[in-house]
């Protein structure tokens, strides 16, 4: 199962380059994406009845954790794919691009996939390899337009990225003397099932060093501040599909990096380290993003922002620790990436449209898009926090747990943070979606295939805020199990 | 976990001149002799790994030498070099911070690297001092990265660091399973094929490779 996961997208990534026509590569992309979600879907559910899964020599594996970022990535390429027709179709009927370029696109992009699926399913600290391995397909797409703002934004992404990945590699090492000590020099001292069965008996001191490389190289590309500052302008100067792909799922690959870690280095050093260093970037990746949110000028530099405020939400959640705090994060990686990728479709249409990406130069966008206004309404709603959509339900359960747990000051911050920054957000938003449209804009949707990717989002967005079907539920807390 | 008897001395030796090499990098000005200096410092790496092959009697560290000298003292200080001579660049190493405090700055941060490495408790005196090595390593990579002015010297910074971990890797535990190392030379190389990519771009939307000139993107 694993491995036809695996293998899809890179089939579908060189069909797309032997295609000739724009209708050929578009059925192909959009034929394989769905297969990748039907063996994504697939490897859920058996993980769900089975337990974990491991193939490949013991280099592939996939627990509930695994499976969890397994369906945020299947379903969020799958829905990027579909808009990624209207998006690039549009940008190809108006001679922004040629075919070959939008061939390239296709490749790039189902290969991308393939690596944050990668990322999901290996069994070892080798899930360094995948990271870095995201980062470099995703420079190529950000410097898809190939103007000077791209160009520098994917130099800045791929060094600053190379350099925080680096020192994750060094706590990646650590980690592996750590446990070298204990279970001998076997390539078995790097899978995750067995480095958690002994992870009580690693050396605390090695462990605390090697759990702030891991968090300082893999926050990096999380998107925790203070080395958040590639993630704006990658963000607003990529594709826009490729937007929704890095904030909606590339962040919580590195962010699932991350916490398997925090389970192995816990286990170590006990929870309170741990839980301290991730609490104190959390509520940082918070703090600055409210005066930058407030301050905005360009909307997509605003979701990137937002997105830097939900990686910390979710660092805050696990290190509120407890079941209540680690369910909230877990469950808040799932809503951000499917609220987050609906912004990023929402202001995508705002741009082929108005040409702009400043806040100022747009405005009236209900009247000009309809459907798009109105959905961008609801996703700013759901992204600030608002009931009664999915993220309400999940920073509600980690603020709670903060309070349950004692942790008085980093809640209160927490409060005070997302207040700010829900009216930040809302001022800059809805100045765009309001007032009289700007002239000169003809009414009008960009395409039907935008708008039915961002129905298909809003229904998550809508229903698991009122209502939690019990799999899922399961599903989450066997996660948490994990996890903890 | 074995520790190497066999050569400790031969290893202290190529530790030292692993450090000298990195010296030498950050105390010229010209491009060429830069990326010569990295060819040396990888092949001494190489060294580094068949001599803890040889002392532990492990294959698999042979290949991982044969592939570092193959990759890291061949064929990216080459790739180096064509970038150089395609985009026709100035030969000379641009600087934020001058050669002399540079190396002073180099000798603090070994000297901060040796001293960190002491506060933990590592197994015997040799890994100590190859992990110091390895730490001082990182950060000289990282203080070239934020100092020299062209992005070739970036990516240079980067092979620098990368170099760092590999002796570190080694010398704790002496390597990684061999699939991950493949993995990571895999991912070493696609990740230098695409800053050589990038770095074509910026030379061919800015005219120049001069890392000022990306500075328009704040807020």
């Amino acid at each position: 199962m694993i491995e036809y996961l695996l293998f899809t997208p890179i089939l579908t990534g060189i069909l797309c380059y032997f295609t000739r026509s724009r209708r050929q590569v578009e059925t192909i992309s959009i034929l394989g994406s769905l297969m990748t979600l039907i063996f994504g879907l697939s490897l859920v559910l058996d993980v769900y009845r089975n337990g974990i899964i491991v193939t490949w020599q013991n280099s592939l594996f996939a627990d509930a954790f695994s499976a969890y970022i397994v369906l945020i990535v299947s379903i969020i390429s799958f829905v990027s794919s579909i808009y990624s027709i209207g998006y690039m179709g549009h940008e190809i009927s108006h001679n922004v691009i040629d075919l070959k370029r939008l061939k390239m696109y296709y490749v790039l992009f189902h290969f991308f996939v393939f690596t944050m699926l990668l990322v999901g399913v290996t069994n070892n600290l080798g899930l360094w390899i995948a990271i870095e391995m995201t980062t470099l397909v995703s420079a190529l797409l950000i410097i898809f337009y190939s103007n000077k703002a791209s160009v520098e934004a994917a130099w800045k992404y791929v060094i600053i990225s190379t350099v925080g990945i680096t020192f994750a590699l060094f706590g990646t090492i650590l980690t592996y003397y750590a446990a070298v000590k204990i279970l001998g020099e076997t390539g078995d001292a790097l899978n995750w099932t067995s480095l958690i069965a002994v992870a009580g008996q690693f050396d605390p001191m090695i462990m605390k060093l090697a759990f702030i490389f891991i968090l300082i190289g893999y926050g990096t590309k999380a998107g925790l501040a203070p080395m958040h500052t590639w993630l704006p302008d990658a963000y607003s100067e990529s594709p826009t599909p490729v937007g929704a792909l890095l904030s909606g799922t590339l962040v919580n690959c590195a962010m699932y990096g991350i916490i398997r870690f925090y389970s192995i280095a816990t286990k170590s050093t006990g929870p309170e380290f741990t839980s301290n260093l991730l609490i104190i970037f959390g509520l940082l990746s918070l703090g600055i993003a409210v005066p930058f949110i407030i301050l905005q000028e360009d909307y997509k530099r605003l979701l990137a922002y937002s997105s830097v405020e939900h990686m910390g939400i979710i660092a805050l959640g696990i290190g509120f620790g407890g079941v209540y705090g680690i369910f909230g994060a877990i469950l808040h990686m799932f809503n951000h990436a499917m609220t987050k990728s609906l912004m990023f479709f929402g202001v995508g249409n705002v741009l082929l449209k108005y040409g702009t990406k400043e806040i100022d130069k747009v405005s009236g966008i209900v009247k000009t898009m309809p459907m798009t206004g109105a959905i961008l309404l609801i996703g700013g709603l759901a992204i600030t926090g608002s009931p009664p959509f999915s993220i309400f339900i999940s920073e509600f359960t980690i603020l709670s747990s903060g309070f349950l747990g004692g942790h008085i000051i980093a809640s209160v911050l927490f409060l005070l943070f997302i207040i700010m920054i829900f009216a930040g957000f809302f001022y800059n938003l809805s100045k765009m979606i309001f007032g009289n449209p700007t002239p000169g804009i003809i009414p009008g949707e960009v395409s039907r295939w935008t708008l039915s990717a961002m129905v298909i989002l809003v229904v998550f967005v809508f229903v698991l805020g009122f209502y939690m079907p019990p799999a899922f539920y399961k599903m989450i807390m066997n996660v948490v199990a994990v996890v903890r | 976990m074995a520790e190497i008897i066999f050569g400790s001395n031969t290893m202290q030796l190529l530790i030292a001149l692993i450090l000298v090499s990195t010296f030498m990098i950050l105390g010229s000005t010209r491009l060429y002799s830069c990326i010569r200096d990295f060819g040396i410092q990888s092949f001494l790496l190489a060294c580094v790994a068949g001599t803890v092959a040889f002392s532990t009697g492990k294959d698999e560290i042979y290949i991982i030498a044969v592939l570092t000298i193959l990759f890291k003292s061949i064929v990216i200080p080459y790739f180096l070099l064509y970038i150089i001579r395609e985009i026709k660049v100035k030969k000379e190493v641009e600087l934020y911070v001058k050669i002399s405090p540079s190396l002073i700055i180099g000798g603090m941060l070994v000297v901060i690297s040796y001293y960190l490495i002491r506060s933990i408790n590592v197994i015997s005196e040799l890994s100590s001092f190859a992990l110091s090595a390895s730490v001082s390593l990182v950060s000289i990579g990282l203080f070239i990265m934020i100092s020299r002015k062209k992005a070739i010297m970036q990516m240079l910074g980067i092979l620098i660091m990368e170099n760092g971990l590999f002796l570190g890797a080694i010398s704790l535990t002496n390597g990684m399973p061999l699939l991950v190392e493949l993995g990571i030379f895999f991912d070493v190389l696609i990740a230098v094929l695409i800053m050589g990519i990038l770095i074509f771009r910026i030379n061919k939307t800015f005219e120049s490779i001069d890392t000022d000139l990306l500075k328009t993107l704040i807020g």
